[in-house]
């Protein structure tokens, strides 16, 4: 078998363009899954008994089934019962961020929960309200414990993206398929698509290290 | 009018009941201070007063305020400082920041402003020194004077201490209670949870006896040292002195 190095670089600018998509979906599935995440993290840990459930039921069922299924969920079975065509694009980061926002929604519960509860009791003896106290007190610390279990899950999404390709979508993924497709160069264009990954991947572990190291020497 | 007017009050959690009927007032500038063996709810009793523990029954006024409803409970809080046994200050803050915080967010009080009473705050327990330390940065009795000065800047009418030194080193109890005696002479209204004898009796006004969720016995404390009239508070006493 030969390794043909001029095919790589021939389908190298073409791969990056997916690349950029990729990084695309992910920044703006990141975005989608954060305010989730923050909002159902908080339901799972409110006094009310119904947004707890309701919190629960969110966590469960996106946590609970494959991403590629609630890929084709939102993609093909919406626009069955809504008789409208879904953009791939809007389908691919509603996908992404919907089950991201689960995952998040239990970094934050545990981050807020790992605060230790005389924290809230110092802050309402003060007179401060709960959310004054969640705001300035418990989210400030909690922040800091969540940024490496949120940096797993980033990376994770950003690998995941990749199961977006399925619907069409044209990321790092889906381009390697469809040069593949035309070239049957497999070992050159999948090695090519793996490294191009990893590089992603290992920027922002690297870029988490970094925080982690500014928040802790910082203090703030 | 008393500032603090407890009736009839009751805390269970869950099958367990822990205060089974306290009627207690609290007069202005008095010295209250609680003592009785541990489980026999003198934490839960102060805990309510300023109702970070949800009372099953019974009423609860401070300074006319009634302890009902999230507005009124705020309103309550702004005016009863608490000092913690695990002091409680906020890790990710400077002390100076940990002290205007409340003042700053609840009472609208300016920054230049709050910091000022932090500064006269933290001369006034001796730590003007630490104004820009974190909290991991003092000693354990360090700690709990900010923890003083945090709940003092917000002005309250009294003060809770739910067993202030506890948690302490013996050789740091001394700088703790030597500012609680100063903040007593200078007409303070104090609710003091403790297990320093020596302390409640020299200066708390009114000693309270608790045991089993009720009130047992209750006097000027150098009466109840001495003659003591139940024989619960007798036993209780003569294991700890």
């Amino acid at each position: 078998m030969t390794f043909n190095l001029d095919l790589i670089l021939n389908s190298f600018p073409l791969l990056l363009i997916g690349a950029g998509v990729t990084v695309q979906i992910t920044l703006l599935s990141v975005l989608v899954g954060v305010v989730i995440g923050l909002f159902v993290g908080i339901m799972r840990i409110s006094s009310f008994k119904l947004l707890r459930f309701l919190g629960a039921v969110y966590v469960d069922f996106f946590r609970g089934t494959p991403l590629l299924v609630q890929i084709f969920l939102i993609y093909f079975a919406i626009p069955a019962i809504t008789g409208q065509r879904m953009d791939p694009f809007v389908a691919a980061i509603s996908a992404c961020g919907i089950n991201s926002g689960a995952y998040v929604a239990e970094i934050f519960r545990a981050g807020i929960q790992s605060i230790d509860k005389g924290q809230m009791e110092a802050g309402r003896s003060l007179g401060m309200t709960w959310i004054q106290t969640m705001r300035f007190i418990i989210v400030p610390q909690a922040f800091k414990r969540v940024i490496p279990p949120l940096g797993n899950e980033f990376i994770a999404l950003l690998k995941d993206s990749s199961l977006v390709s399925v619907i069409g979508f044209e990321e790092l993924t889906r381009r390697g398929q469809l040069i593949i497709a035309k070239t049957y160069g497999s070992l050159e264009i999948w090695l090519s698509v793996a490294i191009i990954y990893l590089i992603m991947t290992l920027t922002i572990s690297r870029f988490v290290a970094f925080l982690e190291k500014k928040f802790n020497t910082e203090r703030k | 009018m008393s500032i603090i007017e407890i009736r009839g009050l009751q805390k269970s959690f869950g099958d367990l009941q822990v205060i089974r009927g306290i009627d207690l007032n609290i007069e202005e500038k008095e010295v209250v201070v609680i003592i009785g063996p541990s489980g026999s709810g003198k934490s839960t009793l102060l805990r309510c007063m300023n109702y970070l523990e949800q009372p099953t029954g019974g009423s609860i006024v401070v300074d006319g305020i009634p302890l009902d409803g999230e507005a009124n409970i705020n309103k309550v809080r702004e005016e009863v400082g608490m000092v913690f046994q695990r002091f409680n200050l906020f890790p990710h803050m400077t002390v100076l920041d940990n002290i205007t915080l409340a003042p700053m967010k609840v009472r609208g009080i300016d920054k230049t402003q709050a910091e000022h009473t932090a500064i006269d705050l933290l001369t006034r327990v001796g730590l003007a020194d630490k104004a820009q330390s974190y909290p991991d940065q003092l000693s354990g009795g360090q700690q709990q004077r900010v923890a003083i000065a945090r709940a003092l800047a917000m002005q309250p009418k009294v003060m809770l201490f739910d067993e202030p030194t506890s948690a302490l080193d013996p050789e740091m109890v001394g700088e703790v209670l030597d500012v609680m005696k100063r903040l007593a002479e200078s007409g303070m209204t104090m609710v003091i949870v403790t297990h320093e004898m020596g302390f409640a009796r020299e200066v708390g006004d009114r000693l309270l006896f608790v045991d089993g969720g009720y009130i047992v016995e209750q006097g000027a404390p150098k009466e109840v040292f001495e003659n003591p009239k139940e024989e619960r508070t007798r036993s209780f006493l003569s294991k700890v002195l």
